[in-house]
């Protein structure tokens, strides 16, 4: 029975709690066994909570057998979260260096939300370096597998969450998404991810990256997983002024009610079916696009002009975010600083150039170029403007359509060092995902089939903002109506 | 437009990195193939489009008040807990004035 606890669904799990039929230690257990048994070959965790995940646990089955536990929707569920999520008293190093000892005194508010909620934190999970990457090679650390092919990347950068859910390591997780950082690895790893809309959840406790594009989202093995996640992390939170105060829908009796999505007018924006989409992936979401007929959804094609130039743009935003963000990293207050400098200056210089990994450099170098005086007209203030442009491309395919669905990503998972040394290509791999971001809106991956060789393939829904229900509904139905096959892990 | 080793080396000044030749040369190529990549956005006509800086929508941006209150913080110990050096409750950094 153990064997199999940890490739239940966070729903299934809930019943058997709910029913006493398994013990939280018992599913804890579960899970820290697969951990064990598969971990040194996925390598998804930095930090394992093995004591503390087991008191926490048989303190909850306390609680359940006196009839004193809350009624919280994550009851005795384990979950892990990414390692730029600050967790209080429980290591939080953004798989760089620079933090490879930094404590937090205090949860962010997603975690705070999850404890409240039953859940026990198992772990904190790999990514790229302060989730600059999409393959977790970034990692100061070391690189996670994908869990189909060990020699292949899982995505990035919430890659280790994404990878530990779908190596049954843990039944959910939480990831940040930037530009693709929870999808395109959900896509990868053959399994589901939502970056909710911005402002949908508080990014109280999120070390920042970019912070007009930065959001928290979960990660599951299933539509409905995902919802609970959400359920639990959504709402405006006084600690973040860019959350938004809007109530947060009731997303699981949306998918329970079981409503049909029939009349939903589905939008296939012709850009994401250029030269550069892999072929079977191409077929595979052709596949799905029937099946959304075959519900009642009008399928039509709709254009996001600005395609094209979304990378450009998110390629000056993001790293002139990062660059002013990361300018905290001084050596003062928290984290690494260089043993024997004599003054300030050098001080600043060798702890952040011992401390930060080439990709982070790469990043606050261009960051700082374009936001430096002569080229912040051309760069910043242009990628501003066209991302004004963008958002317009999303606003106008919303007036005619419900959601929009294409790849997640333009290729399967590659492998490990394939594109490590050419930042460049790396980039162009975030195409189909940054411009949820740079509009704002929501978008949520799910496996809509595996290649010839057996890899992950992943459908990208993008809705309007503030419309997870209606999303999460879609992506239910639709869920049901693929019932994916899935081959045998590679673990 | 090319860019010097010399203007990426006033960059990483600017930004507080420091690169050995090296590394500063696999560094200019590099930083060269982005800016002529992400310089593709000067084909976008923008004449009167105003820049987004964030993403929210009008009807969500609004400014939060609050009562303007003390309330608990961390204490000095904890504060410090993580800091690389520290005295007497500070912080503490190598000299900053000159001797």
């Amino acid at each position: 029975m153990r064997s199999e606890l940890c490739q239940l669904s966070i729903r299934e799990l809930r019943e058997r709690i709910e029913g006493g039929d398994s013990s939280v230690t018992e599913i804890t257990q579960s899970f820290l066994d697969r951990i064990q048994q598969c971990d040194n070959k996925i390598k998804a965790f930095l930090t394992l909570e093995q004591e503390s995940v087991l008191a926490q646990a048989a303190k909850l089955d306390r609680e359940l057998a006196e009839g004193k536990s809350g009624n919280g929707l994550l009851m005795g569920i384990p979950i892990a979260i990414k390692d730029n999520i600050v967790t209080q008293g429980v290591r939080t190093t953004c798989a760089s260096r620079i933090l490879e000892d930094y404590v937090p005194p205090y949860d962010a508010t997603v975690m705070g939300k999850l404890t409240q909620n039953g859940a026990v934190l198992i772990g904190k999970t790999n990514c790229d370096e302060f989730a600059m990457g999409s393959s977790t090679e970034n990692s100061a650390f070391f690189p996670t597998c994908n869990p189909w092919d060990l020699e292949r990347v899982p995505g990035g950068s919430s890659g280790g969450s994404a990878a530990a859910v779908a190596a049954w390591e843990v039944p959910g997780a939480l990831g940040s998404d930037t530009g693709g950082s929870i999808r395109q690895p959900a896509a990868f790893c053959g399994i589901v991810g939502l970056k909710p809309t911005y402002g949908r959840v508080s990014r109280y406790g999120l070390v920042a990256f970019a912070s007009s594009l930065d959001q928290i989202g979960p990660l599951g093995k299933s539509v409905y997983d995902v919802a609970i996640l959400l359920q639990v992390i959504a709402g405006a939170d006084p600690k973040d002024s860019t959350s938004v105060a809007r109530p947060v829908e009731n997303y699981l009796s949306e998918l329970d009610q079981g409503k049909d999505v029939k009349g939903l007018k589905i939008g296939v924006p012709k850009e994401w079916f250029g030269s550069a989409l892999d072929r079977q992936i191409e077929q595979s979401i052709q596949a799905a696009l029937e099946k959304l007929e075959g519900l009642g959804c009008p399928v039509v094609e709709v254009s996001i002009p600005q395609t094209e130039y979304a990378i450009s743009t998110y390629y000056i935003i993001a790293p002139a975010e990062a660059s002013s963000n990361l300018a905290r990293y001084d050596g003062v207050k928290y984290g690494h600083r260089s043993a024997g400098q004599e003054d300030l200056e050098s001080m600043f210089k060798f702890t952040r150039s011992e401390g930060f990994g080439e990709e982070v450099k790469r990043r606050i170098m261009i960051g700082t170029y374009v936001l430096s005086s002569g080229y912040y007209d051309a760069y910043f203030l242009k990628a501003g403007k066209v991302r004004t442009l963008l958002r317009n491309d999303y606003l106008e395919a919303f007036k005619k359509v419900d959601f929009l669905v294409g790849p997640t990503t333009p290729s399967l998972p590659f492998m490990m060092e394939e594109k490590k040394t050419d930042p460049l290509e790396m980039y162009l791999t975030d195409i189909y995902t940054v411009t949820a971001n740079l509009a704002g809106i929501p978008g949520l991956s799910m496996p809509c089939g595996f290649s010839q060789e057996g890899l992950p393939i992943g459908l990208q829904i993008q809705a309007p903002h503030f419309q997870e229900a209606k999303l999460l509904r879609l992506a239910h139905a639709l869920e049901d109506a693929l019932a994916v096959e899935r081959p045998e892990l590679a673990v | 437009m090319p860019i010097s080793t010399g203007e990426v080396e006033k960059i990483a000044d600017l930004a507080k990195l420091k690169f050995d030749a090296q590394e500063l040369e696999r560094f200019v190529d590099q930083f060269q193939e982005i800016l002529e990549y992400i310089a593709k956005l000067e084909a976008v006509p923008t004449e009167e489009v105003e820049p987004t800086y964030q993403a929210l929508e009008q009807e969500d941006l609004a400014t939060p008040t609050r009562e303007d209150e003390v309330k608990p913080c961390f204490p000095v110990g904890t504060a410090l807990a993580n800091a690389p050096d520290s005295s007497e409750d500070h912080f503490r950094v190598p000299p900053v004035i000159e001797s």
